[in-house]
């Protein structure tokens, strides 16, 4: 008994030797685990008063015995601001219906055309059990919920991860399903109608639906001490209404390239030029693959991933994303960041249609379709506090560059500033504490 | 008919492959220290990939990747 307490306590000793000099605190087994939480304050502003969005969320963890794991998650976004309608800018001014079909809003000449009324709160939960099934099994599964004024979305998903060689392999497989329901204001218009004048909402839907399918399969292995990879592959398919009910685009002339006047109804006011809501396929299919990597290299962490995305709309991207966190001392750190992204554009990408030709099944002039590339530069400093909480700010700064390709632009349309860029700023303040 | 199954033998082998290389790499169960920091995780910080995944979710046309392709928001 003596002996075995002896090789016990030596190698406890050892073992804190190896782990380094510092003392470690016994667990007191009828302590039990207390919740950890992360929280953060973001806010996110575009220039040019587009989109500002205030969010506070907030995660907390509770372990259990045996690795058992809750997670539940808040969040709680405030939007206000402007965004681009997808209606073409053009040296006169333009006159819009409101999506709410009860007023109408102007654009000066020459400025692209973005509709203010934009003003949403958004709150969005989430809950994840994960526990051991078996020796080499891990299984999760999770519930989401999220509500806008317009929007609802529900969730569940499910995850099954084996490991493999002495837990050097890991390989994951996971289902996500999603049913998300559109209540647009003014409700959903029907795809390629006509903007029409205040109090016309005869094209417009009742409520409309989408259903998403997520299955992502991933490997991760360990390479050696210091390196560890992961890649993945993701499958992601959507059904149902995929409009912005939001989005525009102008008919304009074969010739000039200018939107074309619609005459105006006596006693009541309307659009000044033609405008059709955006039509978009209702159904597509996504794949891409992931990969990223962790090097730990004298006390310095490099987090590399690239992304390649591919879906039947014709859209490919690829994202670039670099992390460095650089410790200053034990207590902080300072993690540099890089993001490149860049994709084409959708096959149905249109920022103006020409009149008196045939329509398309489907057309889009929305910004976020259209090719572009986007850099994200920022930079967080992290410094812990005596009792072990973190607090962390970070400050990035994202721009999105886009263009429209000659051949989808008519008439003069090729002098002007059609795509709206987009400048942002992304500043983040958090706290994590419980630990 | 034929391609179907040299395809598949071709994947097969590529995956058998991939095993046994897989097998010789890795660390012994002592040598973890590094890889359990915390700052070492895939996801070190799981709210701000959450955040950033949001906001790019509803600037640009693609998502997910790292894990599901996100939504649950009106703004895209």
């Amino acid at each position: 008994m003596t002996d075995s307490r002896t090789i016990a306590s030596t190698l406890a000793a050892a073992t804190c030797a190896l782990l380094g000099s510092t003392v470690i605190a016994p667990v007191n087994a009828a302590e039990e685990p207390v919740w950890e939480f992360d929280t953060a304050l973001l806010y996110y502003g575009e220039s040019d008063d587009r989109v500002q969005d205030l969010s506070l969320n907030v995660l907390a963890v509770r372990n259990f015995v045996d690795d058992h794991v809750l997670t539940l998650g808040l969040g709680v976004d405030t939007l206000t601001g402007a965004t681009p309608i997808g209606a073409m800018p053009f040296d006169g001014p333009q006159t819009f219906t409101s999506p709410s079909g009860l007023q109408v809003r102007s654009t000066p000449a020459a400025e692209i055309p973005l509709d203010d009324s934009f003003l949403d709160t958004r709150v969005a939960l989430s809950a994840n059990w994960r526990q051991p099934w078996g020796r080499l099994y891990t299984v999760s599964g999770g519930v989401t919920a999220s509500k806008e004024y317009d929007y609802l979305h529900l969730g569940a998903n499910l995850k099954l991860a084996r490991d493999f060689n002495n837990r050097n392999t890991t390989v994951a497989l996971r289902l996500a399903i999603a049913s998300d329901e559109l209540d647009p204001v003014g409700g959903a218009p029907v795809p390629l109608t006509a903007m029409g004048d205040i109090n016309d909402l005869s094209n417009r839907l009742s409520s409309e639906s989408k259903d998403i399918v997520d299955i992502v399969f991933g490997v991760t292995q360990i390479i050696n001490r210091n390196l560890l990879v992961q890649v993945n592959y993701s499958f992601s398919s959507a059904d149902g209404y995929l409009n912005d009910p939001y989005k525009i685009v102008s008919i304009v002339d074969p010739l000039s390239g200018d939107p074309v006047p619609r005459p105006a109804t006596p006693g009541l006011d309307g659009p000044s030029h033609q405008y059709l809501f955006e039509s978009r396929p209702d159904e597509r299919t996504k794949h891409s693959i992931f990969t990223q990597a962790k090097y730990f290299s004298a006390g310095r962490v490099l987090d590399l991933s690239y992304r390649y995305m591919s879906d039947d709309w014709d859209i490919d991207s690829h994202t670039v994303d670099v992390r460095y966190r650089w410790p200053l001392d034990g207590r902080q750190y300072v993690e540099p960041h890089i993001r490149y992204y860049t994709q084409s554009h959708a096959d149905f990408y249109r920022p103006s249609l020409a009149a008196n030709t045939l329509l398309p099944a489907y057309a889009s002039a929305d910004y976020r379709l259209g090719e572009f590339d986007a850099v994200t530069v920022g930079l967080k400093y992290g410094w812990k506090t005596e009792s072990g909480n973190e607090w962390s700010a970070r400050l990035e700064f994202y721009r999105a560059d886009g263009s429209v390709p000659g051949k989808l632009l008519v008439g003069n349309q090729a002098g002007r500033e059609i795509y709206p860029d987009l400048d942002a700023i992304i500043a983040q303040f958090s706290y994590r504490f419980g630990k | 008919m034929k391609q179907t199954v040299i395809l598949r033998s071709l994947i097969l082998a590529s995956i058998a492959t991939l095993a046994s290389g897989c097998s010789s790499l890795g660390v012994e169960p002592w040598e973890r220290d590094v890889l359990a920091k915390a700052e070492m995780q895939l996801i070190a910080d799981p709210l701000e990939v959450a955040i950033d995944e949001h906001i790019y979710f509803s600037k640009e046309a693609s998502s997910g990747g790292r894990g599901f392709g996100g939504g649950g928001c009106g703004c895209n």
